[in-house]
């Protein structure tokens, strides 16, 4: 699974799809007309949330559960953002899914504040930028760019 | 055609008055302004709320140059099509975003070809006449593809092996 919030996020996610490349891969994001990136596989889009929105994030919950019950990923892989959070600890919780946190490339100079709670959530915690990289974590593997 | 965008997120009133003064002065530019849920409503450039994805490929395609805030979506988008773009970095303390990543964005950024960061509203008028006299970038703001090693070490740990 592959889940990331609109705008940069998606295109960012967009630049790592050739690590698909053969995978049996879905995708999640906020903007239906995102569909059109990802011609033949499954895509489904979620409420978007900001942090304080309580009843926000129990809509997207449900919907993200009911994502998760049907297709059951292995791994799930986000490139942020508030709403990812959601999605990455559902899956490790119920699926004991892989998750992976990659940080989005914006946060040039600290980790944006979902990307710092993702490290409660994430198996594998990224960040884009190598100065941003600590001995525990996130780690730095490269960027999209 | 100059395309102008506030993203896909937050309103961003202060690029689109800005754009509006700026399209006021010079009539004979072509512009289409994406202008989100600001409040600001422009009154001498054509505008649209949002456009979907397929739209927006297709005017940055058709635009000469991209005037936008500085965020990737926008830039990276404008690379894509060999645009050159025109930043101007939305700001905490004016409520134009949550935190102040986009001056880190456009500091980063500022010294690429086909990148003109405006330092503020004033300084908007300037990089667009800049950006318009300059010959396009021959090469695109960021090469085509991801980075192979990156996106190897991403396939080998969704496989399982790191």
């Amino acid at each position: 699974m592959a889940i990331a919030s609109g705008g940069g996020h998606w295109v960012q996610m967009r630049r790592i799809m050739p690590a698909f490349a053969g995978l049996d891969v879905f995708y999640v994001s906020l903007d239906p007309s995102s569909a059109a990136d990802v011609p033949g596989r499954t895509y489904y889009t979620v409420r978007d949330v900001s942090r304080r929105d309580r009843l926000g994030f129990l809509v997207l919950a449900g919907q993200l559960a009911r994502i998760l019950a049907r297709e059951r990923p292995d791994v799930v892989i986000t490139t942020g953002s508030a709403p990812c959070l959601v999605a990455l600890g559902l899956a490790k919780t119920f699926l004991r899914a892989k998750t992976i946190w990659i940080d989005s490339i914006a946060n040039a100079e600290q980790l944006s504040s979902s990307g710092a709670q993702a490290r409660r959530v994430a198996d594998v915690w990224l960040t884009q930028w190598e100065h941003l990289a600590r001995p525990e974590g996130p780690e730095y593997w490269g960027a999209v760019l | 055609m100059i395309f102008v965008t506030i993203g896909s997120m937050f309103p961003f009133d202060r690029l689109i008055r800005a754009m509006d003064g700026w399209a006021e002065a010079h009539p004979e530019a072509e512009i289409l302004a994406q202008i989100g849920a600001g409040d600001y409503v422009p009154v001498r450039m054509p505008w649209v709320r949002r456009l979907d994805q397929a739209d927006f490929a297709r005017t940055v395609a058709a635009a000469r140059l991209v005037v936008a805030h500085a965020g990737m979506g926008s830039v990276i988008t404008a690379s894509e099509f060999g645009k050159p773009i025109v930043m101007l970095p939305r700001l905490m303390e004016r409520g134009e975003h949550t935190t102040d990543h986009q001056i880190a964005t456009a500091n980063w950024l500022r010294d690429k070809p086909g990148v003109y960061v405006a330092d503020g509203d004033a300084a908007l008028g300037p990089r667009i006449a800049e950006a318009l006299a300059a010959v396009p970038p021959a090469v695109p703001i960021f090469a085509a593809e991801p980075p192979p090693a990156f996106i190897a070490r991403i396939r080998q740990c969704i496989f399982g092996q790191s």
